[in-house]
């Protein structure tokens, strides 16, 4: 699917589909019932305002950035807003640190509580009541079967988010990683690394 | 342009959830990502329930199960502005050979 963006200046053959869509938007354009710029602002906001690509740059900065880092875990929502990310819920995030020692996840028990702004939504097994009620009652377990098998020495803690309080997991630097840029770093950091279920 | 993201399309699950890498939308071609976007103007403007679109959606993936989730959503949004009259049949036939005559 190459060639898409070019499209104007060497005409490719149109596949069916890719004809009916541009028919279909011409009329609709016609008819007044899409505005010039909709379309665009739509695809940008759902593809990049949010997702995880904004809890990746977070945890990239903190990762480059020993002082950043400190006024993260110290308040999670004025450094993340820092980075010009927030909002409604989003309102009151806390960024909990993964150590050797120390492993976390976070779960929403009651319902499906998620960092929006940084994480962008929330995947279907989030909000599933098998993973609200195993990973506080087994996380080792569960961890396991997500494909995270954890030594026995780490200690895992669980945060429960809530409408009030939403957690992110700030995951350990990878080995290996010290020639890095930051961009390059945040490429690295998944959702799931920030949920707790997968690292780095 | 701000625009609203709508809570009942990021939450579709089953067959009629958009495809996703990560956790984010995933368009693979420039085409898909403006299907995308038509179908929510059009609701919006027709001042429909995004379900409308949602059950044109899911009997189009039932028909054609083995065709590319987007091939389906352009189908379900075809399918909609066609019953809901704000296309006609003969408009939409106008219009492909149109874009096949300036493709070509």
């Amino acid at each position: 699917m190459s060639g898409h963006d070019d499209e104007h200046h060497h005409p490719a053959p149109l596949s069916p589909v890719e004809v009916r869509a541009r028919a279909l938007e011409e009329l609709l354009t016609e008819k007044g019932l899409i505005q010039e710029g909709f379309i665009d602002a739509v695809v940008s906001a759902y593809e990049n305002d949010i997702g995880p690509m904004n809890g990746a740059r977070v945890v990239a900065r903190a990762w480059v950035d020993p002082a950043y880092k400190t006024r993260l875990l110290a308040n999670g929502t004025a450094a993340i807003a820092e980075l010009g990310f927030g909002g409604p819920e989003g309102e009151h995030l806390v960024v909990v640190e993964n150590t050797p020692a120390v492993h976390n996840v976070v779960v929403c028990t009651l319902c499906s509580c998620y960092p929006w702004p940084v994480l962008g939504l929330p995947p279907n097994w989030y909000k599933s009541p098998p993973y609200r009620a195993r990973i506080v009652r087994e996380p080792r377990v569960l961890l396991r079967e997500m494909g995270l098998d954890l030594p026995e020495s780490v200690e895992i803690r669980v945060w429960d988010s809530s409408a009030e309080i939403r957690y992110m997991v700030l995951p350990e630097r990878p080995a290996g990683t010290e020639g890095k840029n930051e961009a390059e770093l945040a490429a690295l950091v998944s959702r799931d690394a920030m949920i707790g279920t997968a690292r780095p | 342009m701000t625009v609203r993201v709508d809570t009942a399309l990021t939450t579709m699950t089953g067959p009629a959830a958009p495809p996703r890498r990560n956790g984010e939308l995933v368009f693979d071609a420039r085409w898909q990502g403006r299907a995308f976007g038509m179908a929510i103007a059009v609701v919006e403007r027709l001042g429909l329930e995004w379900t409308a679109f949602q059950r044109q959606l899911i009997a189009e993936i039932a028909a054609h199960p083995e065709a590319p989730y987007y091939d389906c959503w352009v189908a379900a949004l075809e399918r909609l502005v066609l019953d809901c009259g704000a296309v006609t049949a003969e408009e939409m036939k106008t219009a492909h050979n149109t874009v096949r005559a300036q493709a070509s």
